[in-house]
């Protein structure tokens, strides 16, 4: 009975040849196996770009590149049909453009807040408000866009955007006020005369300032905005979704920025706003480069509340900046016209729309890879390579 | 620069930043305070008659008896208003061709709204279609209708350059000195008589189906559908994605193979959800036809391959985050590194990759543009677990927009459309919610 239990546990020990061959192969198979389920994502990947591309290609073979990127005519359900995608790419271009314009400096606002701002305690709690915000599905913001901000804009739009302006322009306009006279006094006058001096620039500029925030506001409240769902509410639902991608990466670089770096700087008397602009925010530029990149790829490649909110007409605005009306985007159309598209034999208004998904596809690639270097990059740099 | 100058632009500096982290809570709150109070309107209302009428035909649910002696009490203040239509027919049978040809269609359109506001008129015959089988069935739609039926709506052109502005005149001036002028007055006053609304928490709208394409009844059909995508995606992903990240972090090389097998990850994380549609549609349904059309599996599989990067990658975080020892420890024991893995590094890993699978959940559920041409169908009825292979599904995020954006009666549904979005805000705000406090307490454990 022990001899036996002796024998059994030896064997543990005890590597025959056969025996080890056959912890080898357990240990080959075992690790092929997860390592097929780990390149399982490649593959998908692969497939995407294949089926896509597979089902784009016979639209570009048919019609050509030219119509597709500079036709503006938008009329698939003709025969034989116009497939000029040029005013929807740039209908795209237009909302990522606004929201990025929205989302990038509040985003970096908030993430230097986050890190180096707010106390511990503070940030804590802001941080899941930030991952609540993310986490709202996409097409309750889209709802949210269509049934309550559109008709909003529509009553009140010249109001609302008055409000915005006065404040958000206003303080910062007033702090440059103070400024420029600081740095006009110092320049001009001698000691002794500059505080008075500065004291007459700055309420001279301050006077001019508030007239200029003042007619713009006037100006703005008189605009009148004949559709809700138009390019500026598409921009500002789409910068919410894109802000907390970019907070969360920014603050994750901003955070890989070494204390080493933040205390030399304090040391040599600068404060904080000066050290976070001038040495924080350069070592990190490229994490919060590739965060805006992340962000603004996230509002391209929404779909619900551009489809809801954007009023899906396929124009370019006129005049081209005018973001009142209604414009049409990439994904807007796949995901209204693939109804109506045959989907079984595969016409041509099925195929244009998979040139516009391989569109979608590639810009999306090569952001992800361009954001993908800058921050591989940068952390060699940090880590002083 | 000065340095009184230098303070002020470091404190507005932080306040710049402090401004935009409360601008981001705000729109939180802007976002989420009308969607909670429309969607409380969707279950807590004033119900009248109609309605308690409509929920004990078609779910039986409520008391015979009680309705019964309500119905009779409306009944009997009813009358007296189709009274009102009664005299004012005969008196137009009395007057001049033209003269009753001026009246009719106003009268036809009286008669309308009364139908809205009261179901069909004594006399008519039962119409088809559920949504004229009864009257209002919320109070504040009758208030709705009741204006509607007092004003008529005109707009005035007057001012060319400016657009033209809504105006009411009362409806009664039409009928001024007939037998229907004291209609209105009468129904004005015993609105409340005739539909009697009482307070109601109308738990149904959760469990009922739809009726009517989504005209009256509940939602349970999207919330079956949406639970059987999310969950059909978590049994496709989760194992494969729960691997992949033991490979990544206990197996991978660091060499190029792997740093490539990492950025397919994240471009797959960067592609945008549509394009995971038409790749859903040409790829599980067109080609290698997982099923005829539209299914639930398609759906699944699409959604699946969707949250994989972000499985991957919570799990990766939670393996990685198991401190180094627990893995020393075993390895010094003389257990293989397989054992040590399933044994030590996965139990203590669990919690955190349930978090990252429980957020993947919420984003599942939450997802539209993938599953709207492989999954999603705007009306249907529930499924069975049986059909999920083959059938679609309506699912909470395509019915909102289908609702919202392509109902034929898209204002009149408002109720529900803030409660479906309700519904859904909640499951995934629930979720989310669970995996924070998951995480606050796993990292409690962790730090002893």
């Amino acid at each position: 009975m022990a001899d036996a239990s002796i024998k059994k546990n030896s064997d543990i020990f005890v590597v025959s040849p056969e025996k080890l061959r056959r912890q080898r192969a357990a240990k080959f198979i075992g690790e092929g196996f997860l390592l097929a389920i780990a390149s399982f994502v490649a593959v998908v990947v692969l497939f995407i770009f294949y089926f896509v591309a597979v089902d784009a290609v016979p639209f570009f073979q048919e019609r050509g590149f030219a119509e597709f990127f500079t036709s503006t005519g938008w009329y698939p359900a003709d025969d034989p049909g116009e497939f000029g995608a040029l005013a929807i790419i740039y209908g795209s271009a237009m909302v990522t453009i606004g929201s990025a314009l929205i989302a990038v400096p509040l985003g970096i606002a908030a993430a230097i807040c986050l890190s180096d701002v707010l106390p511990f305690t503070v940030r804590q709690y802001a941080k899941p408000v930030i991952e609540m915000l993310a986490a709202i599905p996409s097409v309750a913001y889209g709802f949210f866009a269509l049934v309550i901000f559109a008709p909003l804009l529509q009553n009140f739009g010249g109001t609302i955007l008055m409000w915005a302006w006065w404040l958000i322009a206003g303080p910062f306009v007033l702090l440059a006020v103070i400024v420029i006279a600081d740095v006009l006094a110092a320049r001009v006058a001698t000691e002794s005369k500059e505080r008075s001096l500065r004291t007459v620039l700055t309420l001279l500029f301050g006077i001019a300032a508030i007239g200029v925030l003042y007619g713009v506001g006037r100006t703005l409240s008189a605009i009148e905005i004949l559709s809700g769902t138009n390019a500026l509410n598409v921009s500002i639902i789409l910068s919410f979704m894109a802000l907390p991608t970019i907070v969360s990466v920014s603050e994750d670089s901003l955070q890989a920025v070494g204390r080493e770096l933040r205390e030399g700087s304090y040391a040599l008397g600068a404060t904080r706003a000066e050290t976070i602009v001038k040495t924080i925010l350069p070592a990190a530029s490229s994490g919060i480069l590739a965060a805006v990149i992340l962000g603004i790829m996230r509002a391209l490649g929404e779909t619900m509340v551009v489809w809801m909110a954007s009023g899906n007409s396929s124009q370019i605005p006129d005049p081209w900046f005018n973001y009142l009306e209604s414009i049409r985007t990439l994904t807007a159309t796949i995901a209204g016209d693939m109804g109506e598209a045959d989907q079984v034999t595969g016409s041509a208004r099925y195929h244009v729309l998979f040139a516009m998904g391989l569109l979608l596809l590639i810009f999306s690639f090569i952001s992800n890879f361009i954001s993908e270097r800058i921050v591989v990059r940068q952390r060699k740099i940090l880590a002083g390579e | 620069m000065e340095l009184g100058t230098r303070k002020i632009l470091d404190r507005s500096f932080t306040a710049v930043g402090v401004t935009s982290i409360v601008l981001m809570a705000l729109a939180l709150l802007v976002v989420i305070v009308p969607i909670f109070r429309g969607g409380i309107a969707a279950l807590y209302f004033d119900g009248t008659i109609e309605h308690r009428k409509l929920q004990y035909d078609q779910f039986g649910k409520g008391d015979p008896d009680e309705l019964s002696v309500q119905i009779a009490e409306t009944d009997r203040h009813r009358s007296e208003a189709y009274r009102f239509l009664d005299a004012f027919e005969r008196e137009m049978e009395g007057m001049d061709a033209e003269t009753a040809g001026n009246y009719r269609p106003g009268f036809r359109k009286v008669k309308e709204i009364l139908t809205h506001l009261l179901g069909p008129l004594p006399g008519e015959q039962e119409p088809i279609l559920l949504r004229f089988q009864y009257g209002r069935t919320r109070w504040e739609k009758a208030e709705e209708t009741l204006h509607d039926l007092l004003f008529v709506t005109k707009w005035d052109y007057s001012n060319p350059s400016e657009m033209a502005k809504e105006y009411f005149v009362p409806r009664s001036d039409e009928f001024a000195g007939t037998a229907l002028a004291g209609l209105f007055p009468y129904v004005e006053d015993n609105l409340r008589n005739m539909l009697l609304p009482e307070p109601t928490f109308y738990w149904g709208f959760i469990t009922n189906k739809s009726l009517d394409a989504h005209i009256f009844g509940g939602i349970w059909a999207e919330i079956q559908g949406t639970f059987f995508l999310a969950v059909g995606a978590m049994l496709f992903a989760f194992p494969l994605g729960v691997i992949a990240a033991i490979y990544f972090t206990e197996y991978a090389k660091d060499n190029f193979f792997t740093s490539m097998l990492r950025s397919a990850n994240s471009t797959l994380a960067g592609v945008p959800s549509i394009v995971f549609g038409l790749f859903g549609l040409a790829f599980f349904i067109n080609t290698i036809k997982v099923s005829e059309s539209k299914s639930v599996l398609a759906g699944s599989l699409t959604l699946a391959i969707m949250i994989l990067p972000t499985i991957i990658r919570a799990a990766e975080e939670a393996i990685l985050s198991v401190p180094k020892t627990y893995k020393e420890a075993s390895l010094g024991l003389g257990s293989t590194k397989w054992r040590t893995i399933m044994t030590v590094i996965l139990p203590a890993a669990l919690p955190g990759i349930i978090t990252g699978g429980i957020i993947s959940l919420g984003r599942a559920a939450g997802e539209t543009a993938p599953i709207i041409f492989t999954a999603a169908v705007s009306v249907g009825a529930t499924i069975g677990i049986a059909d999920v292979f083959t059938s679609p599904t309506p699912a909470l995020s395509w019915n909102i927009y289908n609702l919202a954006s392509e109902h034929e009666a898209a204002n009149e549904i408002r109720h529900v459309q803030y409660g479906m979005v309700l519904a859904l805000i909640s499951i995934v705000l629930l979720l989310n919610l669970s995996a924070i406090l998951l995480r606050a307490r796993i990292s409690k454990k962790l730090k002893g």
